[in-house]
């Protein structure tokens, strides 16, 4: 047993360093600007995103199969989410919306599909989306822009959001408390739904990972221990069904996040006509 | 909770703050830095490039199809005039044939009893003169009849009574 691997599956979330880039001081707080792992694999989704569209967006009347993709992608967020949620009010944010999900969608895929395991001593296949800091990221930035602009579209009238008519003085009151939790924990819950789904997603296909090879080892040393092939070949199995399950998961908090983020701009950009 | 047991070692082997290796705070800032750098510049290449190409192709798309569609359907109307107008022609035609075939009909029916009339006016002529003829034939003829019955009478007079008998008397005898 001595030669059995450690199991762990938070070893693939550490941030490590690939190149020492620049350190800066802002407001106390020290920004490196060094290239890690977690910083290549964003800028290498990125350049696939670009790549992606670039290739695809050919502009021809009759698509091949890679510009029909990147027109389905887009008609997500402009036909699936933005035209039936917000109507046309909501075209110039189309642009926002849809970086949001495409990039979402891009550092999701690539944590499951290019989960080829180290590669020259370095782990390429890091889940951006599986760290907090990205996430919350991206909720703070999203959830903020969307609270500014309402406050620059209504001006000070949007706090009337927060305000439930019918409930007189006290009870209104007690109203725009609650209805001030429920607004500003939506940030929290963005930014911990997609952490936590990649997150947890990762950390058991790489638990059943370290079963499989865990398993193996103990079964080569013969005899009864040889039956320990079984549960082996059943975690591999799992794997192969994790891994799909997680594709799905992949895309699905995409459109999750960028779904929601559709509908609290809804808020900012029909504010006073639904309500 | 088996997790929470090794994720400690797996952070302690690496030397970390231990815990998540998310919660390491030290990482933050650069992640954060360079995460709003990439997002940025993923942002401006889809307001720019991405999303005015693909949503003005799929734009062009339709108004296309919708313009196509427009198109047929004008065409189609115009091809049903224009049916409908080469139908009306063909009756007119029909209506126009039939109504000349009927007048040449009638045309050619009155030719045919003026004809007939004509004909029969003819023949009608032609007989009343062959009357005619035969009457003054049969009145010559009767002329005639009536000098030899008074000649033969004459002759038989003479004959039994042995004198002539006169015209005069010839004449009053046969009333």
């Amino acid at each position: 047993m001595a030669q059995q691997p450690a199991i762990e599956p938070m070893h693939q979330f550490l941030i490590e360093k690939i190149w020492q880039g620049p350190v800066f001081q802002l407001g106390g707080l020290n920004v490196d600007m060094s290239i890690t792992n977690s910083v290549a694999s964003m800028l290498a989704g990125a350049l696939m995103l670009m790549a992606f569209f670039a290739l695809t967006a050919r502009g021809e009347i009759v698509p091949n199969r890679g510009q029909a993709l990147a027109e389905s992608l887009y008609n997500i967020v402009d036909r699936v989410l933005v035209t039936p949620i917000i109507g046309h009010g909501g075209r110039p944010y189309v642009p926002y919306l849809f970086t949001l999900f495409c990039v979402i969608l891009v550092l999701n895929l690539m944590s499951v599909v290019l989960s080829v395991g180290h590669l020259a001593g370095q782990d390429w296949t890091f889940a951006v989306t599986s760290q907090l800091a990205v996430t919350a990221t991206l909720a703070v930035l999203t959830f903020f822009s969307i609270l500014a602009l309402g406050f620059i579209k209504h001006g000070p009238k949007f706090l009337g959001l927060f305000w439930v008519p019918g409930m007189g003085i006290a009870g209104g009151a007690a109203m725009v408390v609650i209805e001030m939790i429920s607004y500003f924990v939506r940030p929290v819950t963005l930014a911990m739904r997609l952490f936590g789904n990649i997150l947890g997603g990762h950390v058991v296909m790489s638990l059943f990972g370290s079963f499989v090879i865990a398993l193996a080892i103990v079964g080569l040393s013969g005899g009864l221990a040889s039956l320990a092939f079984i549960p082996s070949v059943l975690s591999f199995s799992m794997i192969v069904a994790l891994s799909g399950l997680e594709l799905v998961v992949a895309v699905l908090q995409a459109f999750v996040f960028t779904a929601l983020a559709t509908v609290y701009l809804n808020e900012v950009v029909n504010f006073g006509h639904g309500h | 909770m088996q997790t929470e047991t090794h994720e400690g070692t797996a952070a302690e082997g690496h030397g970390s703050a231990g815990g998540l290796p998310q919660f390491d705070f030290a990482q933050w800032p650069g992640q954060i830095a360079w995460f709003l750098i990439m997002f940025f510049a993923v942002l401006a290449f889809m307001r720019f490039f991405a999303v005015p190409k693909v949503g003005g192709t799929i734009e062009a798309r339709e108004g296309k199809i919708a313009g196509d569609i427009a198109d047929a359907r004008r065409m189609k109307d115009e091809a049903d005039a224009q049916a409908a107008a080469a139908a009306a022609e063909a009756a007119q035609a029909r209506a126009g044939a039939q109504r000349v075939a009927a007048e040449a009909r009638a045309k050619a029916q009155a030719e045919i009893a003026a004809r007939l009339a004509e004909e029969e006016a003819k023949l009608a002529a032609t007989g009343a003169a062959a009357e005619a003829r035969i009457a003054t034939a049969r009145a010559a003829a009767m002329v005639n009849v009536a000098g030899i019955g008074a000649e033969t009478a004459g002759a038989i007079i003479e004959k039994l009574t042995g004198k002539k008998a006169t015209a005069a008397e010839l004449a009053a005898a046969r009333g």
